[in-house]
């Protein structure tokens, strides 16, 4: 179950993007990354509003990892409302943050994150943590957007 | 008919002095005449038996008759308009009357009143005084009195002037202001006298002396005479159905004539005997009143009978109302110069209270405070009890009694006070402790606080005489039933007054009830800066957490930005720089990750300052195992030891934060350290510390000090004190295994938040010792 899916990277710091991709690229991922910046624009993408009026431009994710301080809505914010929404609750949300606050994780795992990972110092050990984030969630794990392929 | 006897059969045997009915004895004194009148035909409906003796007519002859039978035309022309007058007769009597007697026409000071059933009562009295224009008279008699009384500055100046002028007035013999206690028993205060006659000043009465009825009728009756005690009483005669005369208390009669009002009622012959006894002649007595409350009387007494004119009487009276009226103003001014004082001292010590930082222990803070605070209220002994905890000063009960007594007192307060000037008397405990707590004023701040203020004053013995043994006349009956006879003996007979202090005056309760509500307000102030205190402080703690989090966040994403576009350079790059260029680029690397370590670290300590300790109970031997697991995987192949000399007891603690307490202390001893066997020895020191408990988690508990102990390279004497700075390393970051220089600081911090205390001692090259106490379990 190797098929190309999406990932809705939610990220407002260029050099952690670039820092992303430049490491899924080494790890030679079959999966499309799409980047919005902000929160607000997460919920254009999610609802189809705005620049992402069209389906075909903003097609459902089947993974959304999410950076918690963001410009505009707050991805704290942002959990709590997809994980309310009946259409959206089932997409995987993996917080990925800097924040290694005690009450930042709790509030993200009451508001229903499927998994939360602090950004690790040091390039070796982002390589390494994205490695096993796409093997588990992307190689492993059984999602509900696959079903709709079947 | 007997007259000594008719009168007497009731009250001789009399059970209660206080029941005896005085305002109505059906007769007079014998030297003047009083007649009962019927309105508006003014016939004689009664009369006194004393007709015949005075104007040479029966009674007989005049019950029944029209009053003008007898008087002039001007007499009745005087007495007409003055029934038409709605009640106060005051201002026409006396009325010169003039009457027709068997032989000649006779004068008379004539008193018209009105009795409390509304009777018209007409008295005769022997005229004496012959000025006619009395008003005159009046004036002159008493402005310069009044002028003197006015000059007095004090109740005891104003007492000896009145029965100076009293006496001077009357011509009797002896005049004394008598004034009665609470308990109303009197005391002579003032007395004016003849050399030769014993003295009564400073004497004490009982109460029983006069009976209660006699006391209610001296509120509204201002003066009273007798002007022989050794009088016969003379009834008063109605018509009988047969047509003669007869007593009007030998019929029956649901309105007895009462003669409250009457000058010449006949009084109690218990009275008479009591008189008698102290061997007066003549007795006259004017009351003084305070505020409506019966407070004295003008008693005067003559050796042998006296007759003192209606004029001068009214001279007496009116002395006594204006005296009545002044009393409250010159008692006032003697206590004023006392208040005074006590206003100033009050003003000054609240002023100081106010700038305290702890207002109840501010109370006794300096040996002055505490010498205020018993002169506020003139005590000899004062407790201060905050929380619980004791104060004493000056000459007080022992801790354990006012315990008791605080117990005791719990339910007494009215208003917060609780007065008594005869503790023993109320709290019987109190007898052990009477010489320093006969009188208490406990003032009580906060219940729930357990704050409260006592004084104390001693036990006086203090000695009355009274005039007389007081309890004598009190005579048990076979039947149980109390009987009071008039005294016999009047010579002194002292008392000695037990288990009682000096009374509290009311500007002194008064001084200790506004220090309460000083205190209070104050308190209440206190409370409120210290509620905005707490509010800022829980919006800086707002910020700090705002300011961790900035650190956490917004710092570190640049800083790994940094760290990340390094390492990609040297990644795509390293083969078009050389080893310069490299190694500068792996520095930049690594110094982007020794600021995170110091983010990380102050992040970690400013969070230690903060959260909530997680108290347990912990098992310190299994606790420093683990810990050398840890250590010791880090260490491969070098010999470590840890020395354990005996168990360590159990501690209260958070057990993550002593866990990092024991693995800093243990791995500085291993790392700072440079011998081929190293080692690290963990005790602790036998006496235990008893200190105040600095949260409810830690009470009951005591302070331990522990030790670690190690032989490591030991700290210069000039490093001790700074060790324990955040940040502060001692050595070159490369050298023994870097580090950010915080361990210490958070072991500090560790130690501080669970109430306790470190330090350390050290021998450069040869190791150190760090001291910490933790609170155990008893």
């Amino acid at each position: 179950m190797n098929q190309k899916k999406i990932i809705l990277v939610v990220e407002d710091s260029d050099e952690d993007f670039t820092a992303f991709t430049r490491i899924m690229q080494e790890l030679e991922s079959p999966h499309q990354i799409t980047r919005v910046c902000d929160g607000d624009e997460v919920l254009d993408y999610l609802y189809n509003e705005g620049a992402y009026a069209d389906l075909k431009t903003a097609p459902r994710p089947a993974i959304i990892l999410m950076d918690l301080n963001l410009p505009g809505t707050d991805g704290r914010e942002l959990i709590q409302q997809v994980k309310q929404d009946d259409n959206l609750k089932d997409i995987p949300i993996v917080a990925f943050t800097t924040s290694s606050n005690a009450k930042d994780i709790k509030a993200c795992y009451s508001y229903g994150v499927n998994s939360y990972i602090v950004k690790p110092m040091g390039v070796a050990l982002l390589r390494k943590t994205l490695r096993e984030l796409l093997n588990y969630w992307l190689k492993y794990a059984i999602l509900p957007s696959d079903m709709d392929l079947i | 008919m007997k007259l000594l006897e008719w009168n007497q059969e009731e009250t001789v045997n009399l059970t209660n002095c206080d029941r005896e009915p005085i305002h109505i004895p059906g007769s007079i004194q014998p030297h003047g005449i009083l007649f009962v009148l019927s309105e508006p035909d003014l016939r004689i409906e009664q009369v006194s038996d004393t007709t015949t003796a005075i104007l040479g007519i029966t009674p007989q002859e005049m019950l029944g008759q029209p009053l003008e039978t007898w008087m002039s035309p001007a007499t009745m022309a005087k007495i007409k308009p003055a029934l038409a007058m709605t009640g106060d007769f005051e201002q026409l009597n006396p009325l010169k009357v003039e009457l027709q007697a068997s032989e000649n026409v006779l004068t008379f000071n004539g008193i018209v009143h009105r009795s409390p059933q509304d009777k018209i009562i007409l008295e005769l009295e022997p005229r004496t005084f012959s000025n006619e224009n009395h008003f005159f008279q009046f004036y002159q008699l008493t402005k310069g009195i009044l002028w003197q009384m006015q000059r007095a500055t004090n109740l005891s100046e104003l007492c000896s002037l009145i029965v100076k002028e009293v006496r001077k007035l009357t011509g009797f013999d002896r005049v004394m202001i008598y004034k009665f206690a609470p308990d109303g028993s009197g005391e002579v205060i003032a007395e004016e006298k003849p050399a030769e006659i014993e003295s009564y000043l400073g004497l004490h009465y009982p109460d029983t002396d006069i009976p209660k009825q006699a006391k209610h009728l001296y509120c509204f009756n201002w003066l009273r005479l007798i002007p022989d005690v050794d009088y016969q009483p003379a009834p008063i005669l109605i018509p009988s159905p047969e047509g003669t005369a007869v007593a009007e208390t030998a019929v029956f009669s649901p309105s007895s004539l009462d003669l409250s009002y009457s000058v010449l009622r006949s009084v109690s012959s218990i009275h008479i005997q009591y008189l008698k006894n102290m061997g007066v002649g003549a007795s006259m007595s004017i009351s003084l009143q305070k505020e409506g409350k019966l407070w004295g009387l003008i008693a005067c007494h003559h050796l042998t009978p006296r007759f003192v004119s209606y004029e001068i009487r009214t001279v007496c009276e009116f002395l006594g109302q204006v005296m009545s009226l002044d009393l409250t103003c010159k008692e006032e001014r003697g206590n004023q110069e006392d208040k005074m004082r006590l206003k100033t001292l009050q003003t000054k010590f609240v002023d100081r209270l106010s700038g305290a930082e702890n207002l109840l222990d501010a109370l006794v803070a300096t040996e002055a405070d505490r010498v205020t605070l018993l002169e506020l209220v003139n005590a000899e002994g004062a407790v201060v009890c905050v929380e619980g905890n004791l104060t004493s000063i000056g000459k007080t009960p022992k801790s354990a009694d006012i315990r008791d007594l605080l117990v005791w007192l719990e339910d007494k307060f009215e208003q917060h006070l609780f007065v008594t000037d005869r503790l023993p008397h109320l709290y019987h405990q109190a007898a052990e402790f009477k010489e320093v707590a006969s009188g208490l004023l406990a003032l009580s701040i906060a219940r729930v606080q357990q704050n409260y203020i006592l004084w104390f004053r001693p036990e006086i013995l203090q000695q009355v005489t009274w005039a007389g043994n007081p309890n004598k006349p009190k005579l048990l009956e076979e039947d149980g039933t109390v009987t009071l006879l008039p005294r016999q003996s009047f010579a002194q007979w002292q008392e000695t007054v037990y288990q009682t202090s000096q009374t509290w005056q009311p500007w002194e309760i008064e001084g200790a009830v506004e220090l309460r509500s000083a205190i209070v307000s104050i308190l209440l102030r206190k409370a409120e800066e210290l509620a905005a205190i707490n509010q800022e402080l829980e919006r800086s703690n707002i910020e700090l957490d705002a300011f961790a989090y900035i650190a956490s966040h917004d710092l570190k994403e640049p800083l790994r930005g940094i760290h990340n576009y390094s390492t990609f350079l040297l990644e795509d790059y390293g083969n078009v720089l050389d080893a310069e260029g490299v190694d500068k680029l792996e520095t930049l690397v690594r110094l982007t990750k020794r600021m995170e370590d110091l983010i990380e670290s102050l992040l970690h300590f400013s969070r230690l300052g903060r959260q909530d300790l997680n108290w347990a109970t912990i098992n310190l031997n299994a606790l420093v195992k683990n810990v050398m697991e840890v250590i010791s995987m880090s260490k491969g192949k070098e010999v470590v030891e840890v020395r354990m000399p005996r168990p360590l007891p159990q501690v209260r603690g958070d057990l993550v934060m002593i866990e990092e307490l024991l693995t800093n202390l243990i791995g500085n001893g291993l790392k700072y350290n440079n011998r081929a066997e190293k080692w690290v020895e963990i005790g602790y020191q036998d006496e235990i510390e008893s200190l105040p408990p600095v949260n409810s988690n830690s009470e009951g508990h005591y302070w331990q000090t522990f030790y670690i102990r190690d032989n490591g390279i030991g700290i210069r004497e000039k490093h001790l004190d700074s060790i324990f700075r955040i940040f502060k390393r001692l050595h070159g970051q490369n050298k023994y295994g870097g580090g950010t220089g915080a361990g210490l600081t958070i072991v500090k911090k560790i130690v501080e938040r669970h109430g306790g205390k470190i330090r350390v001692e050290s021998v450069y090259g040869e190791g150190s010792t760090f001291y910490f106490t933790l609170p155990v379990e008893k």
